[in-house]
């Protein structure tokens, strides 16, 4: 048995004898909507934008509270970090230095040589 | 069928009601939504928005220490613990906690502060840090509070105190680099302005938000060397101790940039405890805010002058009687009996004053007769050159520092101060002018440096904020050659023997170090009197001839105390001059430089 490709071409046109940009579906709902359920539609979908709009503000807000909390922690250890710089540099007086023991163990040396360079 | 309602009927009646009732609720709602809108909306952001200001750091100060920047000045966050005695309920364990926590910066009598009743605020301790606060804190006592703050730290104490100055209780810097570099050192606040919630969290709702940063202020290093600071106040302290002085001041500078290295004073004070101070003198740093008249340190500047114009030199000879007249007065010399003809080095050595107002009579083109000298324009003019106008005595020298003072020099023409001839003869020896020790130090720099003119400088740069790098501050001179070399180098020398000549034992060995003694008359109520003068010594130091590292300026007073420049301020500078010599860890030099 041979098969012969055979192009078929069926256009809607020309089959279905149907206008240009014409759904080939046909539906009539049942269905009728009045303005009183046209009114309540409408008013859900501002409701349900306007919950969409406070979730994503709390969201916003939620993400506040971390910064807060964030900065909070910096500044704690901000001021952590310039308490322990005060300390070393009372630590690094030369009052503190020169009454160690350190320093008081310390003698003059007797000469000094040079090395030039 | 049409229904029509009855005139007159409930219903009627009952929807006019409510007609009324809606129109004046929509008028009522009209009036505050749009003719009261911007009221109401005043009155919603006074209860929700924020306006907070970002208090911007202020800036650190560092000095040097080996060339190393290293913190003088920090900024720290204490905390104050008061107390509200009418709602504290534990009395004995707040005192017991407040010893083991804070013992030393507790007030006095704890016990009495937190059971006076009839008060609603004491405070118990300050100074606290935020570990010891949190301590506290922890605890939870009934009625005690904390009040946090920023406050300046100086881990050095008093050192340099006049040069640092302080910040007062509102923040503002005043005297020193504080108050000088204000607005630098200050940084510029930041503003946030947000809704809040009930717990003050800013939240990013709403569109009037705004976050404008804090810029911190600039973390400033100064050319003071703690070291050199520490050891230059030990040694004036030392000194004045010594002789009985009352007031003293130091000021040490490299001779080959313009850099302060140090300024001393006494009386001094803590910058921590500023307000503790009784007399506000203690403030300024004479330095570079008392001018006075100098004396005889300015020889050098004289025979410089008269080397560089060519009129004089260490071998050149005059006739000295001791005495010399211009116009009506007769100047004296201080020491006399080095009588006869003599050079000028030997003038310089004996600090003769007959001898720089006969520099000064040949400024002028004239050879004056022995015993008499006429200062005519042409000296004077030339004086004023180099003194006023090449080596800036007189004049304000800029340093970022408050309270800087110009003084004054009489100009060469200025005949409302009365004789110019005899000014200008007391100029050559250091009298006749107000000037500032910075002045004269940077000055002397010059002279001794080869000729180069160096502004004097007190910043040596700045710390990045972001990498914490120090950026420093290139150097060069504000005028070159104000003297030529040759001039330099002859002055130098001449200095270095007229040290030599008396005080070479006092010096390290192999080391090059000159100096000039001054002792100066004082004035009360614009008369010399004789029972006050002020001692000063001027010199240099370093490895040899051209390898000067640095510049020493000592002067010390007493009221009611003939000080004297050689006997008085030289041991202050011999022992500064000889500690320098090691701590800059110079080899000795070559003889033949």
């Amino acid at each position: 048995m041979q098969y012969k490709h055979q192009p078929q071409f069926n256009s809607r046109r020309t089959t279905r004898q149907m206008g240009r940009n014409q759904n080939t579906v046909r539906f009539v709902s049942q269905i009728k909507l009045g303005p009183v359920t046209h009114t309540v539609l409408v008013a859900l979908m501002i409701t349900v934008l306007g919950l969409i709009y406070l979730t994503q503000a709390t969201r916003a807000t939620g993400y506040d509270y971390q910064s807060q909390k964030i900065e909070d922690k910096i500044a704690e250890l901000s001021t952590k970090k310039s308490d322990l710089e005060v300390e070393n540099a009372r630590l690094t007086a030369l009052k503190t230095i020169s009454s160690s023991k350190v320093a008081s163990d310390m003698s003059k040396p007797d000469h000094t040589n040079y090395v030039k360079d | 069928m049409k229904y029509e309602l009855q005139s007159g009927s409930r219903s009627i009646l009952i929807a006019g009601l409510l007609l009324f009732i809606i129109a004046v609720f929509i008028i009522r709602l009209f009036w505050l939504q749009v003719v009261q809108h911007d009221y109401y909306v005043g009155v919603a952001s006074r209860e929700q928005v924020r306006r907070l200001v970002v208090p911007a750091d202020r800036g650190e100060i560092y000095s040097l220490d080996m060339g190393v920047p290293n913190k003088l000045v920090l900024n720290q966050t204490v905390y104050t613990v008061f107390a509200d005695p009418q709602t504290v309920s534990q009395p004995d364990e707040i005192v017991k906690s407040l010893d083991e926590v804070a013992g030393g910066n507790t007030r006095d009598k704890l016990k009495d502060l937190l059971t006076a009743k009839n008060s609603r605020y004491q405070i118990l301790a300050t100074g606290l840090t935020d570990t010891q606060a949190e301590m506290l804190k922890d605890k939870g006592y009934a009625g005690i509070g904390f009040q946090k703050e920023n406050q300046r730290v100086y881990p050095e104490g008093s050192l340099a105190a006049q040069t640092l100055g302080f910040v007062d209780g509102e923040g503002e810097g005043k005297y020193g680099i504080e108050g000088g570099m204000n607005s630098q050192l200050a940084g510029k606040d930041g503003l946030l302005q947000s809704v809040v919630d009930v717990s003050e969290v800013p939240l990013s709702i709403g569109g009037k938000n705004i976050k404008q940063p804090a810029e911190d202020g600039k973390d400033v290093v100064l050319t003071i060397d703690r070291n050199i600071q520490h050891e230059a106040e030990k040694a004036l302290k030392k000194g004045m101790k010594k002789v009985g002085a009352d007031e003293g001041s130091v000021v040490i500078m490299d001779p080959n940039s313009g850099q302060i290295m140090s300024m001393a004073n006494y009386p001094t004070f803590n910058p921590s405890k500023y307000f503790k101070v009784k007399d506000a003198a203690a403030f300024n740093n004479p330095v570079i805010s008392d001018p006075y008249e100098p004396g005889s340190d300015i020889k050098t500047l004289t025979m410089a002058t008269g080397i560089d114009t060519g009129v004089a030199s260490a071998k050149s000879t005059y006739v000295n009687t001791d005495h010399i007249t211009v116009a009506d007065r007769t100047i004296s010399n201080a020491s006399k009996g080095e009588t006869g003809r003599i050079t000028f080095q030997h003038a310089l050595n004996w600090s003769l004053n007959t001898g720089f107002v006969t520099v000064l009579e040949r400024m002028g083109g004239i050879e004056g007769k022995t015993g008499h000298a006429t200062i005519n324009q042409q000296a004077r003019e030339v004086l004023y050159k180099y003194f006023h106008d090449k080596l800036r005595l007189g004049q304000l020298t800029g340093l970022p520092l408050a309270g800087e003072s110009a003084g004054i020099m009489i100009g060469p023409n200025n005949h409302a101060y009365g004789s110019l001839p005899v000014r200008y003869s007391n100029v050559a020896f250091g009298q006749g002018m107000d000037i500032t020790m910075v002045q004269v130090a940077a000055a002397f720099g010059a002279i001794i440096n080869g000729g180069d003119y160096y502004t004097p400088s007190v910043v040596a740069g700045t710390i990045d904020n972001d990498t914490q790098a120090f950026n420093q501050k290139t150097v060069e001179p504000t005028e070159k050659k104000v003297i030529k070399k040759q001039s330099s180098r002859d002055v130098t020398k001449m200095i270095h023997e007229a040290r030599q000549a008396f005080y070479a034992s006092h010096d390290k060995k192999g080391y090059y170090v000159g100096g000039k003694t001054g002792t100066s008359q004082t004035l009360e109520n614009g008369k010399y009197v004789d029972n006050q003068t002020i001692a000063t010594y001027l010199g240099y130091g370093g490895s040899d001839l051209k390898n000067l590292n640095y510049v020493i300026m000592v002067r010390l007073s007493g009221k009611g105390k003939n000080l004297e420049g050689g006997k008085h301020a030289m041991p202050v500078f011999t022992d500064i001059s000889n500690w320098m010599l090691d701590y800059l860890k110079l080899a000795p030099g070559d003889k033949n430089a």
